[in-house]
């Protein structure tokens, strides 16, 4: 039984305790959160749990195997610190940290470790965006030539003032790092990483402090080039939605969490493909999971974390090391914009 | 156990949601803009014999509820199946405040009546926070006070309420949510998930009976955890004068043709189908189907 404990107990915190309470492999010991009243009601319903609201404490007092950490992104790194010095495996949510530079050094340390690190960028687990990854690795569309990778939400609709950490670039908040990490982590995922980041813009729409909107266009070396759109203040979409548009020298993908929509200049019979558009549903290619909150990628992601941990073969497939890429990008938007984007 | 409606007319054509399509949710959002071409909907299900409407406790339902409140004399007698809460509602809220204002915010809306303002006065949601059943009761009340005036016959807790907390396997919330149907509602307490043979096990491990429980079913397991043979299993082997099966998602929004997928569905033990349709056309082609099947 893998002894587990959760530090962060917000909106994510509480979706994976309740994941991970769903594996047979996997007992759920401690939490950590800020907040006494959010502890008060665990140790008031579940008997066998012990609460913090310090995490050196859940490090000094809990014999564990891994922890999962889902505070504001500006304390990850000292969490996953300690965690590594208590040789424990950790999954963070995304992104893994707010530089670089940091983020490198977990990847570094954690591999020279042994341990298993993983970064919740979820859309990997998506059976949508598997497939198109699949699709881009046997060439359907062939050589790629462009790009378009967008993120829409309604998450922040009005101006108000609070201090809350997604108001502050410093701890992690924006739209750039909440939200448009998610579609650079797939531009990286399906694509690569870009070479060069040009053209970006900051929009404020309702924030006080921080971006709600981003743009940005990366280049290649090859010659690829792509386009990155991200709002988190657009009421038009009702949940969450990634998008990402593909387009090759032999066909097109267009796909989102639900769908791909595939045209193909010739007919592909192996791939069960007609030449045109063909369309995909999640219906289609979904894969069950033994329990299920939310979508199936959070029990994906959460069920390959501990995977990983059980079977040291297994090859994790979104560690701290691939989620630096994110970080590098979102660090190059961030350095473009101050020297280009702004109106003179 | 009162038995439920054998077929009941559902809502989530209504509100630009389609499991399957972001484009065709878009579109279903684009026709279903103003409430009278909802209206006309629902008039041909009801003169295609509908009697029971599953509905969720979002933003446009208060429309909706209004209209058959204040239009009540123009209808047959309708058995209304309220799933609460809308939680895409309390997500966004959560992300941009964090979960105790958003506690505090939601019992301060607008809900003087409940009482709520002298809880709130002491301190809100760090007062109410101590007592989690309180709470829940609190929020179930805000959350039905759309349906008053309603013929409420079965009140949902929505899927990712239900499966959220069944993670957590506390008896307590489940026990107290369908206390408090009964009790304030004279309602049969139901749920919502995507993990039926999960949910109705812990059910049954907790003495918890007398519910309904609505899942997704369909032959090629979509929306289905862990797989479709566990949830057949769990169905045949289920005493239904304990819990009464309503199976949803039954086309696998869209990817099954109805005759298969009722062909499917009406040779396991459930005891009633809930199912969306947008058009005239839709509805009675499906209603044939189901007669027809069975």
């Amino acid at each position: 039984m893998l002894k587990i404990g959760i530090v962060g107990f917000g909106r994510m915190g509480i979706t994976h305790y309740s994941i991970l309470n769903s594996h047979p492999n996997v007992k759920i010991v401690a939490v950590v959160d800020t907040s006494s009243l959010i502890m008060s009601l665990l140790n008031k319903y579940i008997g066998e749990i012990n609460t913090y609201t310090d995490y050196n404490k859940l490090f000094g007092n809990e014999k564990l195997d891994a922890v999962i950490i889902c505070t504001p992104p500006t304390l990850h790194y000292s969490i996953a610190i300690k965690a590594a010095k208590n040789n424990l495996h950790v999954f963070l949510e995304k992104p893994c940290t707010t530089r670089t530079d940091l983020s490198n050094d977990l990847a570094r340390i954690f591999q020279q470790k042994g341990l298993i690190n993983q970064v919740g960028y979820v859309n990997r687990f998506n059976d949508i965006f598997i497939k198109v990854k699949e699709y881009l690795n046997e060439n359907l569309i062939g050589k790629v030539i462009r790009f378009k990778s967008e993120m829409y939400s309604r998450t922040i609709t009005k101006s108000e003032s609070n201090n809350d950490w997604r108001d502050s670039r410093e701890s992690g908040g924006g739209a750039t790092f909440d939200m448009a990490a998610h579609a650079i982590d797939l531009v990286n995922y399906l694509i690569g990483k870009p070479d060069k980041i040009t053209g970006s813009s900051l929009t404020q729409i309702f924030s006080k402090n921080v971006e709600d909107a981003v743009n940005a266009t990366f280049l290649y070396e090859n010659g690829i080039t792509g386009t990155l759109n991200v709002n988190w203040s657009d009421e038009s979409y009702r949940k969450p939605t990634n998008k990402i548009e593909i387009l090759g020298l032999d066909g097109k993908i267009l796909a989102d969490q639900h769908g791909i929509k595939l045209f193909r200049k010739t007919a592909s019979a192996r791939n069960n493909l007609i030449a045109g558009w063909n369309t995909i549903y999640i219906t289609d290619v979904f894969k069950s999971v033994p329990f299920y909150v939310r979508g199936n990628e959070f029990t994906s992601e959460l069920y390959h974390f501990i995977d990983c941990i059980l079977d040291r073969e297994k090859t994790n497939i979104c560690s701290f090391k691939e989620s630096s890429d994110t970080l590098e990008v979102i660090e190059s938007i961030f350095k473009d914009f101050e020297l280009n984007g702004r109106m003179k | 156990m009162e038995m439920i409606d054998k077929v009941v007319f559902g809502d989530n054509q209504f509100f630009g949601i389609n499991h399957m399509s972001q484009e065709k949710a878009q579109q279903l959002s684009e026709k279903f803009y103003d409430i009278y071409s909802i209206i006309d909907i629902y008039q041909f299900a009801i003169n295609s014999g509908i009697r029971a409407i599953m509905l969720n406790s979002n933003d446009r339902a208060r429309e909706i509820c209004t209209h058959f409140i204040e239009n009540k004399s123009k209808f047959p007698e309708l058995n209304w199946y309220p799933s609460i809460p809308y939680p895409h509602k309390y997500a966004n809220l959560i992300s941009e405040k964090g979960i105790v204002p958003t506690i505090n915010e939601i019992l301060l809306k607008d809900n003087s009546k409940l009482g709520v303002l002298g809880m709130v006065a002491k301190g809100g949601a760090a007062v109410l926070g101590r007592d989690a059943v309180r709470l829940l009761q609190i929020l179930i009340d805000i959350e039905m006070k759309i349906f008053n005036g309603l013929n409420v016959k079965v009140i949902f807790l929505q899927n990712v309420i239900t499966d959220l907390l069944l993670g957590y396997e506390v008896k307590e919330l489940f026990y107290e949510f369908c206390k408090h149907i009964r009790k304030r509602y004279n309602a049969i307490p139901g749920f919502i998930t995507m993990n039926m043979p999960m949910l109705k096990a812990k059910l049954y491990e907790w003495d918890i009976e007398d519910v309904v429980i609505c899942t997704s079913f369909n032959k090629i397991g979509y929306l289905m955890s862990p797989n479709v043979e566990t949830y057949i299993e769990s169905a045949l082997k289920n005493d239904s004068s304990k819990y009464q099966l309503m199976a949803m998602s039954t086309l696998a929004s869209g990817a099954i043709p109805p005759k298969e997928a009722f062909d499917f569905i009406n040779i396991q033990n459930i005891q009633s189908v809930v199912f969306g349709a947008s058009s005239k056309d839709h509805i009675e082609q499906t209603i044939s189907i189901l007669k027809n099947s069975k």
